[in-house]
């Protein structure tokens, strides 16, 4: 019999707010975290369609991390970090007590380490000195560097992965954790998602790609509107999310507080175009409905939807068609959000922070807005999108993730106490 | 429709070379998209090729209008019209008030 997998601690880097305290918070009020883009100081903006991005404010190594750890990797690293100190504090797990080799460490990553990657490459190129490059860039860059640090950092032995499928990839962390716990590889497994790629060269392929949004560059708090008809392509965001994932018998046995079940999962891929989905959402409603078929779950039971919802024109459409495929007339009767709205895309944090937004919503019963959702798309309006924040009891979360690649996830996730 | 061969010529050329056929068969009134197979991806490594040749930048409000050939090859005119052909473009286009936008 496989085991129940719940959620006992979460911790957050993000473009609006530093721990899980401060993001709900600015969650709820609907803050947003976009903002005209600094870090590349002094490198010249002008040349940059898009010049807005969710920066994470506030935050340094000195402040967060200990030198032992923080130094040796990149931001991305350093983020996932401090998202899991958070994360593990609050989880009330005493990981030295526990057996290492039943704690695990999965982390969804797409760019991992490019703030080192791009500096090194570019002083090569311009000095033509190899011997400068630095002892550290390729533990730097390696993707599993978050990973690998994580475990160090608490002695966990268990099953250590690093997923990368783009925009997808801490989604599909979560659901690799959900299977390693289930089949009973690992007792916890600290789930991450991390990525702080804006930089010069990572921004200005995107631009490149069109996908970024160019039209609110001199109102960068508007820039991010999922669904919204003035959509015009998805803000870059930075940023980590920790979930404390534990079997549910591994959770009672330590009297822990459960914030949610996480109970069903689906990996997909439309095998059709590297950065374009299938228009008609059929690939985007099956992946949704294995998920909840893993769940055990009906269509006619999820009330709650945190959308990938990019505020692309062609994204967003695709997955409204895909929500009114899979629940039909009950498409209008669910609540939906979009986290993206608030912080931009993190990438391969998404699918965590996503995450953390439907556990929370679990628990509390409250929805955050759907920033600058103003004037609704005919072709992708849902009812239960808004801008303001909604109370809900909600009892079925249904998390969406889509990456470039043709590659989709969606995890389900209940209420419930362990 | 084009009043510079040349430019069409380049731009018909760029195609060709993309879809790997005689640019003598791609015509002005092609749909890049329903004619030619172009998906919208291919349309933006399309116009990046065509940035670099002219030497311009294409601010992303502008793509909605590039439908077909021609309407590229006249839109590159204009361009080119305004700041001197021989001159490249230096700054960005300052962008108008956004229109109801589909993407391809």
């Amino acid at each position: 019999m496989r085991s129940r997998v719940v959620v006992t601690g979460l911790g957050i880097v993000s473009p609006i707010g530093i721990g899980v305290r401060d993001f709900w918070k600015a969650a709820l009020a609907g803050q947003s975290g976009i903002s005209a883009i600094t870090s590349f100081d002094p490198f010249p903006m002008d040349g940059y369609r898009s010049k807005v991005a969710g920066q994470v404010r506030g935050f340094s190594v000195e402040r967060f991390l200990d030198s032992a750890h923080g130094e040796r990797v990149d931001r991305y690293a350093q983020f996932a970090l401090v998202s899991t100190k958070e994360a593990v504090a609050d989880s009330g797990l005493q990981l030295t007590k526990e057996n290492p080799h039943r704690i695990g460490v999965i982390v969804g990553a797409g760019m991992g380490g490019m703030v080192m990657g791009e500096r090194e490459i570019a002083q090569l190129y311009q000095q033509q000195k190899p011997h400068r490059v630095h002892p550290n860039f390729i533990p730097a860059i390696t993707l599993n560097s978050a990973s690998g640090i994580l475990a160090m950092a608490y002695g966990a032995k268990g099953p250590n992965l690093t997923i990368s499928t783009a925009c997808s990839s801490s989604a599909h962390a979560l659901g690799q954790a959900l299977h390693c716990i289930r089949e009973g590889h690992a007792d916890v497994v600290i789930t991450v998602g991390a990525d702080a790629s804006i930089t010069p060269l990572v921004f200005a392929g995107f631009c490149s790609l069109r996908a970024l949004s160019s039209r609110f560059n001199d109102h960068p708090e508007k820039a991010s509107r999922p669904f919204d008809l003035m959509r015009d392509g998805f803000i870059m965001g930075e940023g980590a999310g920790t979930l404390i994932l534990e079997s549910a018998a591994h959770a009672k046995k330590r009297k822990a507080r459960v914030y949610a079940e996480l109970s069903g999962y689906a990996a997909t891929s439309e095998a059709y175009h590297m950065v374009i989905p299938r228009e008609d959402g059929i690939e985007v409603a099956h992946t949704m409905r294995l998920a909840l078929a893993d769940a055990g779950i009906t269509p006619t039971q999820v009330d709650y939807i945190n959308a990938h919802a990019t505020s692309t024109t062609i994204g967003d459409a695709v997955e409204s068609k895909a929500i009114r495929l899979l629940f039909k007339k009950r498409a209008d009767a669910i609540a939906v959000n979009a986290t993206k709205s608030l912080i931009g895309h993190t990438l391969g944090a998404a699918g965590a922070i996503g995450g953390i937004a439907s556990v929370l919503t679990l628990h509390t019963g409250k929805i955050h807005p759907t920033a600058n959702y103003d004037d609704p798309d005919p072709a992708c309006a849902l009812a239960g999108l808004s801008r303001s924040a909604q109370d809900r009891r909600v009892k079925v979360a249904l998390l969406n993730a889509f990456g470039f690649g043709s590659n989709n996830a969606a995890v389900v996730l209940k209420r419930t106490t362990a | 429709m084009a009043t510079d061969p040349t430019i069409s010529l380049t731009i018909r050329t760029a195609l060709g070379e993309f879809l790997k056929r005689d640019p003598a068969t791609i015509l002005p009134t092609q749909h890049l998209r329903d004619d030619l197979g172009l998906d919208s991806m291919a349309v933006i490594e399309l116009l990046y090729r065509i940035e670099e040749a002219f030497d311009l930048q294409i601010p992303d409000q502008d793509l909605a209008g590039l439908t077909n050939v021609g309407h590229v090859v006249t839109y590159v005119e204009k361009r080119l019209e305004k700041s001197g052909s021989a001159t490249p473009i230096e700054k960005q286009v300052k962008p108008s008030e956004p229109k109801n936008k589909k993407k391809s």
